[in-house]
């Protein structure tokens, strides 16, 4: 039983990780990754919101009919995402930080990792194990999305949290600003796991 | 004819794939051969064509601010815009459950072929987007978003097909073993993602 | 109980919809007021920094009470004028009770199709009219705050935000400050059509109405400079009648 617990949790962060092995979660690690501060964001928003959406998931998963199944679950993700906004919407402090994250908030919502680890887990599993699930697969989302935003804020900005790390006579790489750079740097960091791990090449 | 700029700009200038990189999982998990690509890509068209109507209604009668003036003058001053995300996807959500109780039952082999990413056409960004696009963009007519529907749908299944197309052909060469498969489809998209960068921007 | 019979499938939807709908509805009428609070305070620091108050760091860094006094403290009047560019109404300026014209997306479009419009004007006591813009970015809508001298025709300062342009790329009209504080300074040339430049390499003319787009934020950019030249216009009038 504890080896099972320990896999669940351990396995998305490398063998299972969302990203790079089971294809999920692209969108947002395109659109995100140009600065590291947003990368964090999101990356603790979607642990957050895939944990609970899966533990609620699997607490209702006896009694949801077959039939309208993908509404359900979506309807939950997005009550409690939209709940989520709105509070910080109305706090003082925090209204700064969700007009940042309101852009976000889109990609959280319809973010493959949340319905997929549902449908995949959630549906089939007890609610602790869920909830262990989700937020495994969130971490191993947040490594690469962390990984990714790291090199594009370095190179096409010179800074790293905002703060200029490279020479200022550094001229800022725009190729590695745009998205189609964040896919190639995927690629590599595919490359760089598969190399390591050769139980995950593919034939 | 604005019906005909608006379509070929929605599948070329505004592409789901290359300009906005909207319905990235699918995309690149379900290229690997063309027939795959294919029955996603017309799953993907048919959500759209069948949603992205209905979304406009809603948007234009119940959720835009001041829509619901037609209930009475007292509503005129209700915004739900609020509520866009959670209605648009339980509409399109509505429409993915029927699509796979269709392919389930009458085409079995593409059924378990698509696996977990035909129930994930409920969360493809692309769709969603649309909706979302179709909001900010405020066409004219129920026209008009059809035919944004129908040339963002065809967008997508030209870029899925191309890239299974390209996946295909690339699974005869001589690639490293670990980047193999998912990994050179990942920088293929990237190069195709450069490529198409040339139509950012045309006023047509 | 057969979770897959068609009354319970029914039932089971209807509940569902009711609570998630109950709960939503019920959240967003508490926190109502708090948002709104929230996005008036937002509001007035932009128009603020855009008529250089305070720097933008200091009035983030001021509570939405603060703001609203330090706004009462320092706005002479504020009115809305129509498109013949004459006061057609007054907007309140006592503290407690501000008066804003926010919801900018009507009034574009009344803008654009030629209808009537109600477009605000805030005169601080230094004599700096702060105006709105608006217009669509890449991904979304983008708007602002111009700031104009007594004049009618220099710009003393200006702010710009946007709801989902890239961040890193188009978000930096609002992100760099850099970039407002070209603005400062610059003439708006309202003979001429466009009245304003904001477009690639336009500082390198020298005209008095340029102001270069970003870089790599080509579309957020040329979005900007429709928004900021529509809305000039709109208030051409006005400030070509003060001149005279």
């Amino acid at each position: 039983m504890a080896q099972k617990l320990k896999d669940t949790i351990l396995n998305p962060i490398l063998k299972g990780n969302p990203i790079t092995v089971l294809v999920l979660g692209i969108c947002s690690s395109l659109a995100v990754t140009v600065q590291l501060k947003g990368a964090l964001v999101m990356a603790l928003s979607v642990i957050a919101v895939t944990g609970l959406s899966s533990f609620v998931c699997s607490l209702l998963r006896n009694t949801i009919p077959n039939r309208v199944r993908i509404i359900v679950q979506l309807v939950v993700v997005a009550m409690m995402v939209i709940l989520v906004d709105q509070i910080l919407k109305a706090g003082e402090g925090t209204y700064a930080i969700d007009k940042q994250l309101s852009v976000y908030i889109g990609l959280i919502i319809t973010n493959c990792i949340v319905m997929g680890r549902i449908e995949a887990f959630a549906l089939g599993n007890k609610p602790i194990p869920s909830l262990l699930d989700g937020l495994a697969n969130g971490a191993g989302y947040g490594l690469i999305l962390v990984i990714v935003a790291f090199f594009r804020e370095l190179l096409g900005s010179g800074t790293l949290f905002g703060f200029q790390v490279l020479p200022a006579s550094y001229v800022p790489n725009n190729l590695v600003i745009l998205p189609p750079f964040a896919l190639i740097l995927l690629g590599c960091i595919i490359w760089a796991h598969r190399a390591y791990d050769k139980s995950l090449q593919e034939k | 004819m604005e019906y005909i700029s608006l379509f070929v700009k929605s599948i070329f200038v505004d592409n789901m794939i290359f300009a906005y990189f909207l319905g990235m999982c699918s995309y690149l998990a379900v290229s690997k051969n063309v027939k795959t690509a294919n029955g996603l890509g017309l799953a993907v068209i048919f959500v759209l064509l069948c949603t992205l109507p209905i979304n406009y209604l809603l948007n234009k009668f119940v959720l835009q601010a001041g829509a619901l003036r037609w209930l009475g003058e007292s509503f005129a001053d209700v915004d739900l815009s609020f509520l866009s995300f959670i209605l648009f996807i339980a509409v399109i959500a509505a429409f993915v459950q029927l699509v796979e109780m269709i392919v389930e039952k009458y085409l079995p082999s593409l059924y378990a072929s698509l696996g977990i990413f035909l129930p994930l056409i409920a969360v493809n960004c692309a769709i969603l987007g649309a909706s979302l696009f179709m909001q900010q963009k405020e066409f004219a007519s129920v026209g008009e978003a059809e035919v944004y529907a129908l040339g963002s749908g065809i967008g997508w299944y030209l870029a899925i097909v191309a890239l299974a197309a390209i996946r295909e052909k690339l699974s005869y060469s001589n690639i490293p073993a670990p980047l193999k498969g998912t990994g050179i489809a990942f920088i293929t998209v990237g190069l195709m993602g450069m490529a198409f960068m040339i139509f950012m921007g045309i006023q047509l | 109980m057969n979770t897959n019979s068609n009354v319970y499938t029914v039932i089971y939807t209807t509940l569902i919809v009711v609570v998630v709908a109950s709960l939503l509805a019920f959240v967003a009428m508490k926190l109502g007021p708090a948002q709104q609070a929230n996005a008036k305070a937002e509001t007035l620091r932009q128009m603020m920094s855009a008529a250089q108050i305070k720097p933008a760091e200091e009035l983030y860094a001021m509570s939405n009470a603060d703001i609203l006094q330090l706004y009462a403290d320092t706005i002479a009047e504020a009115y809305t004028i129509g498109a013949d560019g004459q006061p057609n109404g007054s907007l309140s300026v006592e503290k407690g009770k501000i008066e804003l014209i926010d919801k900018l997306k009507p009034q574009n479009k009344a803008i654009l199709a030629g209808a009537a419009v109600t477009l605000p004007v805030y005169v601080f006591q230094s004599g700096m009219k702060v105006i709105p813009i608006y217009g669509a970015g890449l991904w979304g809508p983008v708007w602002g705050y111009v700031a104009f001298q007594p004049d009618g025709r220099t710009i003393a300062g200006a702010f710009f935000d946007h709801e989902s342009e890239t961040p890193g790329l188009g978000a930096k009209i609002k992100d760099e400050s850099w970039f407002r504080e070209k603005f400062v300074g610059k003439t708006v040339l309202w003979s001429e059509s466009p009245a304003f430049r904001l477009e690639k390499n336009a500082e390198a003319e020298g005209s008095v109405n340029a102001v270069d787009a970003i870089t790599g934020a080509t579309m957020t950019s040329k979005g900007l400079n429709e928004a900021l030249n529509v809305w000039f216009k709109a208030y051409e009038k006005h400030f070509n009648r003060e001149e005279e």
